[in-house]
């Protein structure tokens, strides 16, 4: 029983929204997909690419030449490749959240507005269903924004404090 | 004695018809003469002018007489007059009194027989019941008492829009279709509410007394379920009701559609749509070249020898053609080539980000030249009829809508075209160094 609530819930919702509200929630899809995918990665891929990055840079006898620089900053943009991979679209996708949200907005007024052309100002109730869709997909898109842009920032500095840290590690002998 | 005769000769010339004179002995006779003869003729005129006195008392009298009768019959007329209107009032009055609640009733016989007649006129069972408003508009302008007949057929006819609404009625009646032909269709009619045919939603115009076809029909999951409700003849079937009796659908066929509203933008929404299709087709075209090169810049960097057709193969030529020069001439040949590949590869990538930053600006020039237009409708007709106000605000509302619509897609694909290339060229800057290192260490050991 709980569950056809919560969907016809989530139906009525979608339905006083709108189509932009469907948008705005398979946008916010794929950043929380995105996202949730880096994390696992910063877990479990990244470990195991330091760890290879080190060995290959451990197995070198050769730490000062210019082949051995050339060879240590290929190994440092690899991991930092595989660190920064989406974190740029997850960055876009948090712009563009309150973009749609504008978009729905106006989508609505020209909804109420379209009321207003048929019916005069005087139908409240005819013009409410268009103001319902000009403010929900608004504050969808603001809270699909805040709740990405708090962990996209997250993983941005550790992305930036990692490839740092693997280029801390990779010793250079200067002789 | 000259001066005697002087005024006398006068006298006797100026009277030149006059006998004339001999003698002044004739001249005194004829003076005396014409004296008598003035005597006679003034008594006579005299006698002649109190006949006439006598005549004109006479007639004064005589009307005198008149004025009198006629007043006297004046006066009569005025009491008769008063008395019948007495009368009528008291007759009046007896009939209010035996009126009583007759007078009540037909008050509202004439009442309720106007206002079935607006309802009749608005309803849709109209479509199935006609001629029911002749009775009902004699009914409401008559200013006799209503017969018998008349109230038992005005009982009847509001019986019968009851039991009307209350039902769901197949029949067959002219109606108007899309391409303004009246033809004879079979109809399903569903209370007051609504009626179908062929799968399709009719709409009562009430001015014409005809049934017309929906120019735009509403959302097909609406329209799916008239055909099965048609084919239902037992039991229940759901069915999409308008509950306002049609002004909902109304409204539907009032709502401007796709191209409609693209050209409610105006000039601003055209030159939107096409900076943005054409910033589109351009990003379309850059996306498929790179992931193209992304690929093969992926095969080179497994593949063992340099390959011409990608970036990074051209770089690692670059390698091969200046195997004996030292690291730091090698160096400085490989950043010109990185340079020179990474513009060739971000080519076009400011155009998809000018106009994903432009459009919403050229939205924001639309709204307002839409405002503009606005307040120039409320400077002539005033803020009171929103209708004269629509076409600037909806100019103003497309346009900003256009240019969100324009430049989110710009932007997902600018941000998606920016990162490949970046990664290419990050594999070009810090990897093909890495790779000739990689093999010169290879092919010296």
């Amino acid at each position: 029983m709980f569950e056809f609530e919560a969907y016809g819930a989530v139906r009525d919702f979608i339905e006083l929204g709108g189509n932009v509200l469907l948008v705005i929630a398979f946008v916010t899809a794929v950043m929380w997909t995105l996202i949730i995918e880096r994390f696992w990665y910063f877990r479990t891929g990244h470990k195991e690419e330091t760890h290879r990055v080190q060995r290959a840079w451990d197995s070198r006898d050769d730490h000062s030449s210019w082949n051995a620089h050339q060879i240590r900053r290929m190994l440092i943009s690899e991991v930092q490749q595989k660190l920064e991979r989406g974190l740029n679209l997850i960055k876009t996708i948090v712009a563009v959240c309150p973009m749609f949200g504008l978009l729905g907005t106006v989508t609505g007024m020209i909804e109420v507005f379209d009321v207003m052309a048929i019916a005069g100002s005087g139908n409240a109730r005819g013009m409410a269903g268009g103001v319902s869709k000009a403010t929900l997909p608004t504050m969808a898109g603001m809270v699909a924004a805040l709740s990405g842009m708090l962990f996209s920032i997250q993983l941005d500095r550790f992305a930036r404090d990692e490839s740092q840290r693997v280029s801390d590690q990779l010793e250079i002998v200067h002789e | 004695m000259t001066a005697l005769v002087m005024p006398l000769s006068a006298f006797a010339q100026a009277k030149v018809d006059a006998p004339e004179a001999g003698s002044l002995e004739e001249l005194l006779e004829l003076v005396r003469q014409g004296f008598q003869v003035e005597k006679a003729e003034n008594r006579q005129r005299l006698t002649e002018f109190q006949r006439e006195r006598e005549r004109q008392a006479e007639l004064l009298a005589q009307a005198q007489g008149n004025l009198r009768s006629l007043e006297n019959l004046s006066q009569q007329l005025e009491e008769t007059y008063n008395t019948n209107e007495g009368k009528l009032g008291d007759y009046e009055n007896r009939l209010t009194e035996a009126l009583g609640q007759m007078g009540e009733l037909f008050g509202v016989v004439r009442q309720v027989s106007t206002d079935l007649s607006g309802y009749v006129f608005a309803s849709l069972t109209s479509s199935e019941l006609g001629g029911r408003r002749e009775l009902l508009d004699r009914l409401g302008r008559s200013k006799e008492l209503p017969s018998t007949e008349d109230l038992e057929s005005l009982w009847y006819e509001l019986q019968r829009e009851m039991t009307a609404q209350g039902k769901v009625s197949r029949y067959t009646t002219p109606i108007l279709t899309t391409d303004g032909q009246v033809e004879e269709r079979e109809v399903i009619r569903t209370g007051p509410f609504g009626a179908m045919s062929g799968g399709k939603y009719l709409l009562w115009e009430a001015e014409e007394q005809k049934l017309r076809e929906l120019t735009r029909q509403p959302p097909s999951r609406y329209v799916d379920t008239v055909e099965p409700f048609a084919a239902t003849t037992t039991g229940f079937a759901p069915l999409a009701v308008d509950p306002s009796s049609g002004s909902l659908l109304n409204a539907l066929t009032d709502t401007p559609g796709f191209t409609e509203r693209i050209n409610q933008g105006g000039v601003v929404g055209y030159v939107i749509l096409s900076l943005g299709f054409f910033a589109l087709v351009l990003g379309l075209i850059r996306w498929a070249v790179i992931s193209n090169t992304s690929r093969k810049v992926e095969a080179q960097r497994k593949a063992s020898g340099a390959r011409e057709d990608n970036p990074l193969g051209r770089i690692l030529s670059v390698h091969e053609e200046n195997r004996e020069v030292d690291a730091e001439t090698l160096e400085l040949k490989l950043d010109e080539a990185v340079l020179r590949e990474s513009s060739n590869l971000e080519r076009f990538l400011w155009l998809v980000k000018t106009v994903s930053v432009v459009a919403p600006l050229l939205g924001l020039l639309g709204t307002v030249t839409g405002m503009i237009q606005t307040f120039q409708a409320i400077t002539l007709f005033g803020a009171g009829d929103p209708k004269m106000m629509a076409g600037g605000i909806s100019e103003a509302l497309v346009t900003t809508m256009l240019g969100l619509v324009t430049a989110i897609p710009l932007v997902l694909l600018h941000a998606t075209l920016s990162n490949s290339t970046r990664r290419i060229i990050d594999i070009l800057d810090e990897q093909s160094a890495g790779l000739i290192a990689t093999r010169a260490e290879h092919g010296n050991v």
